[in-house]
């Protein structure tokens, strides 16, 4: 008789052995793309994390239970190492059939004629800036898997706290934020300070650019953006900084940070600025309290500065071998309101308006929040956001530099925005 | 005897330092998943056991089965790199033949190109081969001695060894290839510990090379699996992410601890015959 | 000249140099592709054309290759010497004469072992933000700790630190390079009257030259081609303000995230020739202190 401890160990190695011998049958077959007689593999990649791959798979179990002969192979993993993958593939000549596309590589892909034009995809239910976002000349290469938009959170709780009054937000300007958040920190004997945002963000600069009249990116692919609009962008956090509502230099840290590991989670920021579809996951990870308001400056300014974005877009790739299926699994992903039941809003608000407005009651609240924020905005006439042209990530680069040294004054705002010209320009030209 | 204690003391602080990580990652993995940024402190202030089991069946496939994908890969790997590299590094510290510094200069100038600027022409000819999508771009370089780093650490080693070693042998008839086998391998045993070590630890915490070439999730490794678990743009559940990442490490200080007392197993200890 | 005798030419070297060979082919290609492609204009998606030495010529107008070229020297002219001088001197105290060895060598290794998986980045953060673990702590003396990660003067330092503290690679190689020192030479020493200084300076410095050798060569080819941390730390952007754009770090950049693979794999082969020039000279100059035994 083996006791008891032997007899354990023995199975556990016995089943530790048993793990290792059937892995030594998996990969070491053929190459795995082979597809039984007549059937069609799509391959298809995104980045997420196993909450967004089971709502996808759901989608998926749709999809291919009412396509018999269509098996739908994905690949994800967070969005860090998404790009370096995809463009080794494409380089390769293997690039998958749908994909999930970074706004500012579009282009790159595109104008190289590596993406399938969507042309033959129906859009109708799309609202005009959901359709257009990755319109290229007439050309459309993408659709939003998801819409969102960004939005101003502020915490309730906090400003209960500390007894400041949460400014109107629809009709807020940044005067009010800067005094909202000057009364915050103040109140919190600077425990707390009232609002922080990173300058260097593209999508917070955009807003604040079309509000003075210009666009970043202009239609023709050219830079918009004039530096007196990048300096007063740099000023307004300098004032803020010097009054206090805003942390001092060094203090954010937000480079691929999550709603969880935020400042506002931490309870260290009293209102940030968020991409909305976040908003839930924010909300949970900050107790619970937030406001979702509309960017500052949205009545004030030259025209609105607001916009539908999308926090990746659906492309086929050109060289993909079954195009018709993959553009069969496109449509179903945008227009049936199946798919958007099943991945809810993991992505952002479902693009097609109907859709969006059949699953908005199954979802839930913070997503509704969320929903409603962005249904409100598409009823509304917003400038149209264009393209990033090529180059756009050089002058991403260029402004996450610059936007530092301002903020640690080894440049003024007006250096900082001359040099930010200087740089986009030569980015563009190349 | 105070020296000693002094020695240990200092010891003893220097570790503190070194575990932290770790016991900081345990910690955490022991939380709430919603408390693991809110609640930093090292003693969690509420536990949470099921992170354990639900980590281990959170993803598509079980954990077990990504530690076991990662357990082949690493312990072929091992082999591989032990046989070719201690054939090549033999070949390189004690026989004279023509070409040998060239090709060892060759050798050593592997290691200085930039990995990104191969990624692209190591993919096609992956994919020219078939072999996308299988273990063999993981493995099958480590069996045609294509670490250089290992070589080359090999070769500082049997060069330290007397020569007078392999001159006995010669004249006790001995060819290179019973010397090698007779008296270098069983000589230079911690530089083969070092590189199985070594091995262990970056093929089992190599990412990029699996999240390219490996499609199907049932092939996935340990860091492509851990790599599932959070986003930025999701409500990921961290304290699962942790508690995987814990799990994760175990194999590699276990392999650690077990190996190194191969580490310490040189001439001094087996002494010259 | 008794020993080259026994040295003649031996044809076996070959044989054993049979799988490093075959090895050369998957190497050597990829090897040739990235040197064409370094005279070309490629961005990955079509095909690649040849630009001669257009690229060599914007680098060395390209500002931040240079802002990147120091950042990497400074890195390595530090950490190396550090880092390794730490691993020498805790591989000295962790051979022999003390209990409980195993246990210490396994813990001054974990740092090594880490790796940077996504829950060491989450550390890191926790560790080293503003009001992070160590500001706390720094507090508690009276010291307003910087900030460590995103301030651009700062930013450099707490990498350094960070490489400093992975001293377990070269502990290892250094630990098992002392014991393949024979007692029989520090009985020897001591016979002689020597002690511990002494013996270090004139047993094991000498016959651990190799080692040492080995891990000099290694830690400056590999610091010269630092990634990960400078893409971890600063999440893949080379910031704040390009303080931690090392060279490889802004080679990916070009290469792939502004599809300039062209321009990447000629700045590949610019590292490549430093590289090699470098290694060249340590080598030579191995000839005055490094002892082999043969």
């Amino acid at each position: 008789m083996m006791d008891r401890r032997a007899a354990l160990r023995a199975a556990g190695l016995a089943a530790a052995g048993l793990g290792v011998l059937s892995a030594c049958g998996r990969g070491f077959g053929g190459g795995g793309d082979d597809a039984p007689d007549g059937e069609v593999v799509l391959n298809m990649v995104w980045w997420g994390d196993n909450t967004r791959a089971q709502r996808t798979a759901a989608a998926l179990e749709i999809f291919q239970n009412r396509n018999p002969g269509i098996t739908v192979r994905t690949e994800y993993q967070d969005s860090a190492p998404y790009k370096d993958k995809l463009a080794t593939r494409f380089a390769a000549g293997d690039p998958p059939d749908l994909m999930a596309m970074r706004m500012d590589s579009l282009r790159e892909y595109a104008d190289r004629g590596a993406l399938l034009e969507l042309n033959g995809l129906n859009l109708d239910g799309l609202g005009e800036s959901a359709r257009t976002l990755a319109t290229v000349g007439d050309k459309t290469y993408g659709v939003p898997s998801g819409l969102n938009a960004i939005g101003f959170v502020v915490n309730r709780t906090l400003t209960d706290r500390f007894g400041v009054k949460i400014p109107d937000g629809d009709a807020w300007s940044w005067d009010d934020l800067g005094t909202f958040a000057r009364e915050v920190t103040e109140a919190a004997g600077r425990k707390v300070y009232g609002t922080g945002f990173d300058l260097f963000t593209l999508a917070n600069l955009f807003v604040w650019t079309r509000q003075r009249g210009e666009d970043f990116f202009t239609a023709q692919g050219t830079l918009g953006i004039t530096a007196g609009t990048v300096q007063a962008w740099f000023a307004l956090a300098q004032t803020m900084r010097d009054q206090g509502g805003m942390p001092p230099a060094g203090f954010m840290d937000e480079a691929g940070a999550s709603a969880a590991q935020s400042y506002i989670a931490s309870g260290k920021l009293a209102s940030q600025i968020i991409p909305t579809n976040n908003f839930l996951s924010y909300n949970a990870a900050s107790g619970g309290n937030l406001a979702l308001l509309r960017m500052p400056g949205e009545t004030q300014g030259v025209r609105r500065g607001q916009s539908i974005d999308t926090p990746a877009l659906w492309s086929i790739a050109a060289q993909s071998k079954h195009p018709q299926e993959a553009l069969r699994l496109l449509d179903f992903l945008v227009n049936d309101p199946e798919a958007s039941k099943a991945t809810g809003t993991t992505r952002g608000v479902p693009p097609n308006q109907q859709v969006a407005a059949s699953i908005k009651a199954g979802l839930e609240k913070d997503d509704q929040v969320a929903t409603d924020y962005l249904i409100g905005l598409q009823g509304e006439t917003l400038p149209r956001s264009f393209v990033y042209p090529p180059g756009g990530s050089a002058i991403a680069s260029a402004l996450e530099t610059i936007a530092t040294e301002v903020e640690f004054t080894r440049q003024t705002a007006a250096e900082g925005a001359a040099a930010f010209i200087t740089e986009a320009q030569k980015a563009l030209q190349k | 005897m105070t020296t000693n204690r002094i020695r240990h003391i200092g010891l003893c602080l220097a570790g503190a330092l070194m575990m932290y990580p770790l016991l900081w990652m345990l910690s955490s993995s022991l939380k709430p998943g919603a408390t693991v940024f809110t609640q930093p402190g090292l003693w969690p202030a509420s536990w949470d056991l099921t992170n354990y089991p639900d980590g281990w069946t959170a993803l598509e496939h079980p954990f077990s089965l990504y530690l076991a994908n990662s357990f082949v890969i690493v312990i072929l790997s091992i082999i591989g790199n032990l046989v070719s590299c201690s054939l090549a590094a033999y070949g390189f510290a004690r026989l004279r033949f023509t070409g040998r510094r060239l090709f060892f200069a060759l050798m050593l100038g592997t290691m200085m190109l930039p990995g990104h600027v191969l990624l692209v022409p190591q993919y096609v000819v992956f994919a020219k081969l078939g072999w996308l999508n299988t273990y063999y771009p993981l493995l099958v370089p480590n069996f045609l001695a294509t670490n250089a780093f290992y070589i080359f650490l090999m070769v500082q080693f049997m060069r330290a060894l007397p020569t007078e070693l392999d001159d006995a042998a010669r004249i006790d008839g001995c060819g290179p290839f019973r010397t090698f086998w007779k008296i270098i391998m069983p000589l230079s045993l911690p530089a083969f510990a070092t590189t199985a070590i070594f091995t262990f630890i970056s093929v089992w915490n190599e990412f990029f090379g699996p999240l390219l070439y490996l499609t199907d999730s049932e092939l996935y490794t340990v860091p492509l699996a851990l790599r599932q678990f959070m986003d930025s743009e999701g409500q990921s559940q961290w304290g699962q992410m942790f508690a995987m990442s814990f799990v994760s490490l175990a194999p590699v200080i276990g392999f650690f601890i077990a190996g190194q007392k191969y580490l310490v197993k040189g001439i001094a200890t087996t002494g010259l015959k | 000249m008794s020993v080259a005798r026994y040295r003649r030419q031996d044809k076996s070297g070959y044989i054993f140099l049979l799988p490093w060979f075959i090895g050369m082919l998957f190497t050597i290609i990829p090897f040739f592709a990235s040197l064409y492609l370094a005279f070309t204009d490629y961005n990955l998606l079509n095909p690649p054309e040849w630009v001669g030495l257009d690229n060599v010529r914007e680098m060395l107008a390209d500002d931040r290759l240079m802002q990147s070229l120091k950042v990497t020297v400074i890195y390595t002219v530090v950490s190396v010497p550090l880092s390794l001088a730490a691993a020498l001197g805790v591989a000295m105290l962790l051979q022999h004469g003390i209990r409980g060895l195993p246990v210490y060598r396994a813990v001054f290794y974990l740092p090594s072992l880490l790796g940077s998986s996504v829950a060491v980045v989450i550390l890191w953060r926790y560790l080293f933000g503003v009001d992070g673990v160590i500001n706390k702590g720094l507090a508690l003396v009276g010291i307003t700790g910087p900030a460590w990660t995103t301030d651009p003067s700062h930013a450099l330092t707490t990498l350094i630190i960070l490489h400093i503290w992975t001293f377990g690679s070269p502990m290892v190689i250094f630990l098992a390079g002392l014991r393949q020192i024979p007692a029989a030479y520090y009985e020897a020493a001591s016979v002689d009257g020597a002690g511990p200084w002494r013996r270090f300076i004139s047993v094991t410095l000498p016959l651990l030259s190799p080692i040492i050798f080995f891990n000099l060569v290694q830690a400056l080819i590999a610091s010269l081609q630092t990634f990960t941390q400078g893409f971890v730390m600063s999440g893949g952007t080379g910031g704040p303000a390009d303080s931690t754009l090392f060279y490889n770090l802004y080679l990916y950049l070009r290469g792939f995230t502004q599809f300039d693979m062209g321009y990447a794999s000629a700045m590949a082969w610019v590292l490549f020739v430093l590289i090699a020039m470098l290694t060249a000279v340590n080598f030579l100059a191995a000839r005055y202190w490094v002892f082999y035994d043969d």
